[in-house]
């Protein structure tokens, strides 16, 4: 009967609103987000709301309207740890309300956010209501209907099978040794920065590896959704290899040369050289093809690879659990736990 | 953006320059030899300097009271630089402006400036002079995180976007304004989220990484310069020392200093040179020693340069 609400201030304000059309999110909109996703927990039946401490201050912000007969009926409280401004922030969070006794924890960011809090959630659910850039696995839904399905899963009252998809996710290796995950696709940049951090620029595209993406994605991953989509139950994978610039574009597969146009990102859509792709089995490791580089995880620029260093990807399916917001409200529907007789 | 191992290695040098000019400032002042007050930018050299390695000839600058670093990035001349802040007749301004009002017209470096916010109608003005005069130029205002409560942060933006002027605001937000931390002068943190009500992209980097601040600032002035109009970039980042020379900086909490300054961007950047082999440890070590002479140089010109004389107390200060 508890919940967690991790709020991500820095999401939705980096450099893709300069080089694309992204969504601006202010922090006074997460805020509002937030109150309807409490008021979504509360009517599910949650009894207890952890939030993680934030230097925003979502906390106090989101719950000042909820005063004298406003009062919120549940219990709230601000997560006891000291944050630092960094992504640290997220994780560590995570892994305190699994200890806290959370089961379904709900995230107000991208998937870059995501990613962090999937390292600290274990098992534990995760709703991830979209505030970010690139929404693959974070989901654009309203803040009251997420709060609903979220409480619905952790108060139990919608069964597992019903409510939640195990996710796979992706482990990036270097030199032997996991480093990072990534939830949606891993993208190997000719870069030696991190920089602004963003993806924008094609050219500099060496590799793709995903776990997904369909047709409708924005992204990374629409390019695998152009090419070959794979949704987020199947037990596969997919390593594209990018033609880079001057080389022969071939379809190894099928000896044709291939373009594929994709919404590499908001409002940028764009042509992308695929030299072949592989499609990837669990347990399976792919090499990463250009060293140096810098290795993108879920549209951030992350991972550094030196030189001399020798990087790897395997896809697994031990990705976070994640909340199915429309399977659940309907199974809720189909046990009448809206009905009032 | 596709830097070579030199433009790299001048990025470094760049910061480098401006994290010794400013700590040679700091020990003459301490020893009485440079009047007035100074306010000095280390920890934020690479916003200034990505920001810079971006500009041509006819781009403007308009800077704010912190103004060294600006200056330095710009391609002021060191040694004038220096003469002017302790005051002589070889400054950029005759010795007359002072560490808060170096300027050099010429490079479109509109001064430093006393005054919180005034920089901000400056770059406008100059924005709105390039676009008027078709000269393709962009201006670039500095900014601190108070500032933009001032009026002239509203008034700057409002017309910037309303006239579609070339204009790239650039926010140093080092987290306090003097001695106040921004929780409590500003309701917000992040001073990017205040783009929006004037119809311009905010956008929000790591002031501390020169490359993160070059990227952005790169897409910025491309955009303005092709007509796209106003951006605004806000660089999240922290001065090593106090909002003034002697600032006893009793607001911040050493946890809290030490923390940035495990962020300081000249290791940061270096470390990654060399971890990339894109530069050795002897080629970082040269800039160092190459720069320590430039500004121990400057340091010399400065003190054989003479006081200006009493009988020019009023020239270049009124107009004739």
């Amino acid at each position: 009967m508890i919940a967690g609400i991790i709020a991500n201030p820095a999401s939705g304000k980096d450099i893709r609103r300069l080089v694309a059309h992204a969504t601006v999110f202010d922090n006074q909109e997460k805020v509002n987000l937030i109150r309807r996703i409490l008021l979504g927990l509360q009517a599910a039946g949650v009894q207890r709301v952890w939030f993680m401490p934030d230097y925003f201050g979502f906390y106090e912000q989101a719950l000042d309207v909820f005063t004298g007969e406003n009062q919120l009926s549940m219990e709230t409280k601000l997560l006891p740890m000291q944050w630092k401004a960094n992504q640290e922030d997220s994780q560590l969070a995570a892994a305190k309300m699994v200890e806290m006794g959370v089961s379904c924890l709900v995230t107000l960011g991208g998937d870059g956010t995501n990613r962090v809090v999937s390292k600290g959630a274990g098992e534990v659910p995760i709703m991830p209501v979209s505030t970010g850039t690139n929404n693959v696995f974070s989901v654009m839904v309203e803040g009251t209907i997420a709060g609903l399905a979220a409480g619905l899963v952790a108060t139990g009252a919608v069964e597992q099978e019903f409510s939640l998809i195990r996710t796979k996710k992706l482990i990036i290796y270097i030199n032997g040794k996991a480093v990072d995950i990534a939830l949606i696709d891993a993208v190997v940049l000719a870069e030696q920065f991190v920089g602004s951090r963003a993806i924008w620029d094609i050219g500099k595209i060496r590799q793709i590896v995903a776990t997904c993406g369909e047709s409708f994605h924005i992204g990374i991953a629409a390019i695998v959704g152009a090419l070959h989509p794979i949704n987020k139950r199947e037990a596969k994978g997919i390593n594209l290899i990018i033609t880079e610039s001057g080389e022969q574009t071939l379809d190894s597969t099928q000896g044709s040369s291939i373009q594929v146009k994709a919404a590499v990102g908001p409002g940028l859509i764009r042509s992308v050289p695929v030299h072949s792709y592989e499609l990837m089995s669990p347990g399976q490791k792919v090499v990463v093809n250009h060293v140096p580089c810098v290795i993108a995880v879920d549209g951030e620029r992350e991972i550094l690879v030196g030189p001399e260093d020798f990087a790897e990807v395997e896809l697994v399916q031990t990705g976070p659990f994640v909340v199915d917001v429309q399977s659940t409200l309907n199974r809720a529907a189909q046990k009448g736990l809206f009905i009032n007789r | 953006m596709a830097l070579n191992k030199e433009q790299m290695l001048d990025l470094y040098r760049q910061m480098r320059m401006i994290r010794e000019f400013e700590e040679t400032v700091a020990k003459f002042f301490s020893q009485g030899q440079i009047p007035g007050f100074v306010h000095l930018y280390i920890g934020e050299e690479a916003v200034a300097t990505g920001v810079c390695a971006n500009l041509e000839k006819q781009d403007y600058i308009a800077s704010t009271h912190r103004g060294h670093g600006h200056g330095v990035a710009r391609g002021a001349s060191i040694n004038k630089m220096m003469a002017e802040i302790f005051g002589r007749a070889d400054g950029e301004c005759k010795g007359k402006g002072g560490s808060m009002h170096i300027a050099d017209v010429e490079l479109g470096f509109l001064g430093a400036n006393g005054i919180v916010g005034a920089g901000l109608p400056l770059a406008t003005g100059a924005g709105f002079a390039a676009k008027y005069m078709k000269t393709n130029g962009v201006a670039i205002c500095f900014f601190g995180d108070a500032s933009s409560n001032r009026g002239t942060f509203h008034e700057s933006l409002n017309m910037a976007s309303v006239q579609k002027l070339p204009v790239v605001f650039v926010n140093e937000n080092n987290m306090y304004g003097i001695s106040m931390s921004q929780e409590r002068h500003q309701n917000i943190t992040d001073i990017a989220d205040r783009a929006g009500s004037y119809g311009m992209p905010g956008i929000v980097v790591d002031g501390n990484d020169v490359m993160a601040v070059y990227e952005a600032a790169e897409e910025a002035i491309k955009r303005a310069r092709a007509g796209g109009g106003p951006v605004l970039i806000e660089c999240k980042t922290y001065r090593h020392h106090g909002h003034f020379e002697g600032d006893p900086c009793v607001y911040r909490s050493d946890e809290e200093v030490n923390a940035w300054k495990a962020k300081d961007p000249l290791p940061r950047f270096a470390n990654r040179l060399q971890e990339m082999k894109m530069a050795t440890e002897a080629e970082i070590s040269q800039i160092d020693t190459e720069v320590k002479k430039i500004i121990a140089d400057a340091v010399e010109f400065a003190q054989n340069s003479p006081v200006p004389s009493l009988d020019e107390l009023t020239t270049d200060v009124y107009c004739d």
